[in-house]
Order: C-alpha cells, then sequence, then structure tokens
C-alpha cells in the first residue's frame, strides 16, 4: 500500500533535501505548520495539528487537557535515531516525568525511514486496538531489535513476539496488518504529521500548560526536554 | 588533469601546509571560527524552528547547546566524530583558502574543490543525523527510493563522502600551494 498516493510526503522530503543542498539542513522545517514558532502567538494544544485525535493515541501518564507538559513524539519503528531516544531519552521521561505526573507521553506512528516500518505501524495500531499495554511492548521489541526486521519477516517476527509475550491474539493482529484493518488510524498519524510538517523523525512537539512551546527533530536529550518544558 | 592524494608524500604535503598555514595565530584564529560556525550550521540548520523558538525566547537559549554531537544525545558517537571531523576539515579548508587568497593566487581547481566540500559537508551531515528522511526523497528523485536499504550506514556515506570531498578539497590548496613559502617555509620538501 501507498500510504500518501499523492506523493506529498516524498515532495516534502524532496523539497527539504533541496534545501540542505543550500546548506540549510536535510530536515523539512516546516515554516507554516510548527505552530507559529518564534512569532510569540503560540497555538493550544486543541488547535495544534498534532493535538488533533490525541485522545485516541497511545498514551503515558496523565490527561493531556491536565497535564503540566505534554510530549507527542512521531516515530517510525524502522528508524535508527527513534531506537537511540527510545533507548536512551525516553526512559528518564517515564521515570522524570510521566511517573510523577508531570507530562504527558504521546506517540504517533508515521512510516518516513524503511519499508518495514509501514507493515509495522499497521500491527503496532492493531495491537493497540486490543491492548494499549502490548502496544509499548511491542513498539519497544521494534526498536530493541531493529536491526533484526526487514519487510520479508517484520509481520512472522511480531506475531511469533507477540504470541510469546503478550495475551493478545498474535495471529488476529498479523492478519489485520496485512489486510490494513486499522489504515483510518494510521492515515490520521501521517495526516497530523503532514499538517505539522513532519519530515524526519523522532519529531518530539513540547506543550506547557495547554500551549505550544516547541518542536525538536532527532534523539534529543532529556535535558532538551526538560528545559524546554521548564519542568 | 585531476590529481589525486594517492602517495604518502601527497599527505605529508597537506599536513605540512595545514601546520604551516595554522601556525599562523590569525589563520589558526579564522580556521577555529569557520570550524565553530560549520560545526554550528550543521547543528542548528537540522532544527530550524527549535532555533528560531530559542533566538525567540520561547525556550531557553542554553538548550540549543544539547543539540551539539557530545553534549545532548542527537548524535551516536560514529556520527557526532563525523560532523566534529568535518566542521574541522572546513575550519582547515577555509584557514587555506584564506591563506592562499591573500598570499598566492588562487587557482580555479583548488577554489572549487573547497565549494564542494563545504556543500557535501552540510549536505551529508545533515543526513547523517536525520534519518535518512530526505535521502530517500533525493534517491526518490531518480526512482529509486529502495536504494536507500542499500545504504548500510544510514545516510552516513554522505557524511563520509563530504570528508573525502574536503580532504580532496585540502590536497588541492595545498598543491597549489607547491613550490611557494608560508611564513618562509618551504610548502614542499621534495626537490
Amino acid at each position: 500500500m501507498t500510504l500518501d498516493p499523492t506523493g506529498r510526503t516524498s515532495r516534502r522530503a524532496i523539497l527539504a533535501g533541496g534545501v540542505s543542498l543550500l546548506g540549510a539542513g536535510c530536515l523539512g522545517n516546516g515554516e507554516s505548520g510548527d505552530g507559529g514558532s518564534g512569532d510569540g502567538d503560540a497555538p493550544s494544544l486543541a488547535d495544534h495539528p498534532v493535538g488533533q485525535n490525541l485522545a485516541a493515541q497511545p498514551r503515558l501518564g496523565p490527561d493531556p487537557a491536565e497535564a503540566t507538559g505534554v510530549i507527542v513524539a512521531f516515530e517510525d519503528p524502522s528508524c535508527p535515531r527513534c531506537a537511540a531516544f527510545e533507548e536512551v531519552t525516553v526512559p528518564k521521561i517515564k521515570s522524570e516525568l510521566v511517573d510523577p505526573g508531570d507530562a504527558a507521553y504521546v506517540v504517533r506512528t508515521v512510516p518516513l525511514v524503511y519499508p518495514w516500518g509501514e507493515p509495522a505501524i499497521h500491527a503496532l495500531e492493531a495491537t493497540y486496538a486490543r491492548d494499549a499495554g502490548a502496544f509499548w511492548t511491542l513498539l519497544g521489541h521494534y526498536f530493541a531489535e531493529q536491526d533484526a526486521f526487514g519487510p520479508d519477516n517484520v509481520l512472522d517476527r511480531t506475531e511469533s513476539f507477540l504470541s510469546t509475550e503478550t495475551s493478545i491474539d498474535a495471529s488476529a493482529v498479523v492478519a489485520d496488518a496485512e489486510t490494513e484493518a486499522y489504515a483510518s488510524a494510521v492515515e490520521t498519524d501521517l495526516a497530523a504529521s503532514e499538517a505539522a510538517d513532519v519530515s524526519g523523525t523522532p519529531t518530539v512537539f513540547l506543550f506547557r500548560d495547554g500551549d505550544y512551546r516547541t518542536r525538536v527533530t532527532g534523539s534529543v536529550s532529556f535535558n532538551l526536554v526538560t528545559q524546554a518544558l521548564g519542568l | 588533469m585531476i590529481s589525486l592524494p594517492t602517495r604518502v608524500a601527497d599527505w605529508r604535503l597537506m599536513g605540512r601546509t595545514a601546520r604551516l598555514v595554522l601556525g599562523g595565530p590569525g589563520y589558526a584564529l579564522v580556521g577555529l571560527a569557520a570550524a565553530a560556525v560549520a560545526l554550528t550550521g550543521l547543528v542548528l540548520s537540522q532544527n530550524l524552528p527549535f532555533t528560531a523558538d530559542a533566538l525567540a525566547g520561547r525556550v531557553p537559549a542554553s538548550a540549543l547547546l544539547e543539540l551539539y554531537p557530545f553534549v545532548g544525545t542527537s548524535y551516536s558517537l560514529l556520527t557526532g566524530s563525523v560532523v566534529v571531523l568535518v566542521a574541522l576539515l572546513v575550519g582547515v579548508d577555509i584557514a587555506l583558502v584564506a591563506y592562499h587568497v591573500r598570499e598566492h593566487r588562487l587557482s580555479a581547481e583548488g577554489g572549487g574543490g573547497s565549494l564542494v566540500g563545504v556543500v557535501l559537508g552540510t549536505l551529508g551531515a545533515g543526513c547523517a543525523a536525520c534519518g535518512s528522511a530526505v535521502l530517500a526523497g533525493l534517491l526518490s528523485l531518480f526512482g529509486a527510493a529502495g536504494v536507500l536499504t542499500l545504504l548500510p550506514l544510514d545516510g552516513l556515506e554522505f557524511a563520509l563522502l563530504s570528508l573525502a570531498a574536503l580532504v580532496l578539497s585540502i590536497y588541492w590548496l595545498a598543491d597549489g600551494m607547491r613550490g611557494g613559502e608560508i611564513r618562509g617555509c618551504p610548502v614542499d620538501l621534495q626537490k
């Protein structure tokens, strides 16, 4: 399946590449979709593109509408820098911000890097529809064993992992991933990423007291997150 | 004819030329400033919205330091090392160009090599860090998006290519100075 038959993502990536050729870097640094970055007009989480359908997204911690800080991360299971972000930064976010109730951590998945990321995301959505806990377990597995996955084995390995490590119906998840039964959920995240001009992963959006604070791309440090959020 | 640094003597020539040029405090300062600017450009250009937010005071400016290699966690050890090396070589390259322009007649060949090196360094270091998203876009221009999977270093290949371009640039500059003197010392010791 081509998630974006119009090719919008590719065109934006190409544009970003063209910018990088001129020396401005290789990421899509969208001016319009970053929530009014740098202009002093910070939109609220509810109005920001990444805040759309947020209640339906995998989340750790308090309700984003009530949390002091909200961290929304766009990630691709096949992205190496996302794996580094999950390994180094996210554990600290969980233990020092999420567990004390200071911040909510939300993940939205987008297929941007390697081809196996796309079926993996369909499997993740099918898993999340059944059990949120299993979603986080599977996401962690993708990042931890990233080098072992490819387009030919991703669903087989997913079924094997889910059947041994979780209690959900692994074969049903894989069947749903194959038929793209949760394509609308995948499209929702993709639409949010496009509206927010996300063209690289991980891209993290930070909100403080319900208002947009900033966005940053890459496997950024925990210190950066806390400094930006003022937590 | 394009010459390449294929002999040990060529690398000695590059090293000696760089040492002699950077031995002058003024050119060392130019090189250091160029390296710092290059590193800052490579790092911040990948997060322009965040940089703008820091400059606008929306987030603390000190948070920008977290984007740099070995300060924050945005770069792996390997990628961070390559990015710093690219920046250092840009510094050496700029110092050589500055010296060449001021003291000698700059050859078109050497100047062109420097420009290619700087542009490739920017593109390469950026793509090595960003997770290959744009690399996929660039490759799709040629109808070969799947080629991305053939790059085992996740785009770091471009940064390594930029290192090669910078080395070539420095070599061509040093080669262009062959026969001359830097601060009274002959550039080329070979007869």
